[in-house]
């Protein structure tokens, strides 16, 4: 490290043959120092937290009084902690909930508009737009219009027969959980769309020509030819989809809090509850760690696929 | 090849049950991703107790600006929260676009001994969900004295978005042909002068994505504002209509959250439908999506 930094500028010329000759135009020095403000940053506050997290899991850390060391109580803990085995529960069964249906939507709305037929272009914008707004914006719209009695959403069910309109959609467990699904399913699907729609543009045409020859209805074509030479996008999106719904939070935390009771809490409400209105650090922070290692394991499944693709 | 005019440009064939089928579900489609939003927007028109009671044909269309101009004069004032959302989503705009193309033109052009671990904890950082980490990042922050601080948001919301940014940003760089540089070093440009002047209509574009990424993510972020922010004076949009919603302010009014969710939704709107090639390009195969973007 230091050899960079202070290493005297050689002319190129005298230069070991093993080593690169040393640039004249881009100074290692100034490719360091280019890169290192954004290093900083990610040092400072992602890596940082990580590793304080580490240690703080192995200590009581209570907002005021002394630490204690813990051991690996926390850790031990986690097995009787009722509350978060109860949240990782509910949120794999979220998870599982949406996971399909984003990837089906997302599908069907990028067969809608992968051709350049007209108006493909509007329709791409507007299924995208929900996922623009953000789950926060559409978490507040969703709430005046789950209101029973007034709001759109028990307003159409009881035009269409299905309901009295008088549904509480929001102190149920299960119908909060439903409503919440059917907002993410319709706000997130654009993302798997636009994902979906660049794979499948880049399919070349002659594919399609030459399974038209050999008489292949359209179901078999997408069966066939499109879903399997999609095989690393469709997995991407899921991958993203996944990381996603394993970390809901904004949602459910505008539109229930959780409740009623912990009927509706997620993992990541679950250790916000725990650190900031239990003030339970330690133990909040071991959750952390547990929630980071799945992540990481399943965004260094998207890496690899993305290289696999290359 | 009488057969390519029945084929679109997927190289599918094109038959009339597909253009009935397209119009139909296309139409379909649009009213089911529009109508949930223009409703809103239709609710923030409506005063309060309209929103909440069932609807009566004699008041449902008395159109109000009310809650609106409660929202600049009334207790539940969010102009300030506005304000503050505003100051954090252009900063962290602005410094996530610096330090990006930096970095971006570092590992792009430089050869530099540490470069493939800086490169490494880059993209290990996107492993890192901030959202498992805020626990001790919060600590850390009070520490540091930046909660309760809209800087302190602004620098959170940057390293958040940076790993997807230096990603763009290296592309971008990548894709510039070399020689171009080359001839401002013999006219003696510095490394400085070459990317503000000769680099920049090419990494344009680039830099625009990131921007707008950077943008739209801290205007919408909620967790994190909600977190590291307990004065009332500094909150944004997002943390101040939950304080709305939870009555902090008096008696919920369902008008104030309708319009405060117009005022969030209008800047994404306009900037997703002003610089949308920009969003999608950046979107490329997903590589660049880190677990902040897919959870917002």
């Amino acid at each position: 490290m230091s050899a960079v930094l202070s290493a005297p500028a050689a002319a190129p010329t005298d230069a070991a043959p093993a080593r690169r000759a040393r640039s004249l135009t881009h100074p290692p020095r100034t490719g360091l120092l280019l890169v290192a403000p954004a290093l900083a940053m990610i040092a400072v506050f992602a890596l940082a937290p990580l590793a304080f997290a580490l240690g703080i899991s192995f200590t009581n850390w209570p907002l005021i009084g002394e630490v204690e060391f813990a051991g690996l109580t926390n850790y031990v803990n986690i097995g009787n902690d009722l509350g978060f085995l109860r949240a990782v529960g509910y949120t794999l069964l979220y998870t599982a909930i949406v996971t399909l249906p984003i990837l089906v939507l997302g599908y069907a709305l990028a067969v809608l508009v992968r051709t350049r037929r007209r108006g493909a272009t509007l329709l791409r914008t507007v299924f995208f737009l929900p996922f623009v707004v953000g789950l926060t914006t559409l978490s507040f719209i969703a709430l005046l219009e789950a209101q029973p009695g007034s709001g759109a959403v028990n307003l159409v069910l009881a035009a269409l027969g299905l309901t009295d309109g008088s549904t509480a959609w929001l102190v149920d467990g299960r119908l909060a959980t439903v409503l919440i699904s059917v907002l993410v399913i319709w706000g997130v699907s654009g993302l798997t769309m636009l994902l979906l729609m660049s794979g499948m543009q880049a399919i070349p045409r002659e594919v399609y020509e030459s399974a038209d020859l050999d008489g292949a209805s359209w179901w078999q074509q997408e069966w066939r030819i499109t879903i399997p030479m999609l095989r690393r996008t469709i997995a991407m999106s899921l991958v993203i989809s996944v990381i996603g719904s394993l970390l809901a939070f904004t949602q459910f935390y505008i539109l229930t809090s959780g409740g009623p009771g912990s009927a509706t809490t997620t993992v990541v409400l679950h250790i916000y509850k725990r650190a900031f209105v239990q003030l339970q650090l330690g133990s909040a922070t071991a959750l952390s760690i547990v929630l980071v290692v799945v992540v990481a394991l399943v965004t260094a499944l998207q890496l690899r696929l993305l290289r696999g693709e290359e | 090849m009488s057969s390519t005019s029945s084929r679109n440009d997927t190289g599918r064939r094109e038959t009339r049950t597909k253009r009935v089928l397209y119009a139909v579900g296309g139409t379909g489609a649009f009213g089911v991703f529009t109508v949930p939003l223009a409703w809103g927007l239709f609710r923030s028109v409506q005063p309060g107790e309209v929103i909440v009671a069932a609807p009566d044909p004699a008041t449902f269309f008395d159109l109000t600006a009310e809650n609106f101009v409660a929202l600049v004069t009334g207790p539940g004032n969010l102009i300030r929260a506005v304000g503050n959302s505003l100051v954090v989503a252009l900063c962290t705009a602005a410094l996530t676009t610096v330090l990006a193309t930096a970095a971006g033109y570092g590992f792009a052009r430089f050869r530099f001994r540490a470069a493939p671990v800086a490169f490494a904890l880059v993209v290990a950082s996107m492993m890192v969900p901030f959202q498992a980490i805020l626990t001790p990042l919060y600590l850390q922050m009070n520490l540091m004295r930046l909660t309760d601080s809209l800087l302190g948001l602004v620098l959170f919301n940057t390293t958040v978005n940076l790993p997807f940014g230096v990603l763009v940003m290296r592309n971008a760089f990548s894709s510039v042909p070399g020689e171009l540089e080359d001839s401002a070093h013999i006219d003696g440009a510095s490394t400085f002068r070459i990317v503000t002047s000769v680099l920049r209509p090419l990494i344009l574009p680039g830099a625009a994505t990131v921007a707008l990424y950077a943008f739209l993510a801290a205007w919408t972020e909620f967790l994190g504002a909600l977190t590291f922010l307990t004065d009332r004076d500094l909150y944004t949009l997002p943390v101040a209509m939950v304080n709305l919603q939870q009555g902090t302010y008096g008696d919920i009014n369902f008008g104030y959250i309708a319009a405060g969710s117009v005022i969030a939704m209008i800047p994404c709107v306009v900037l997703y439908v002003a610089l949308q090639r920009f969003y999608v390009a950046g979107l490329g195969r997903g590589e660049g999506l880190s677990p902040a973007h897919m959870a917002r």
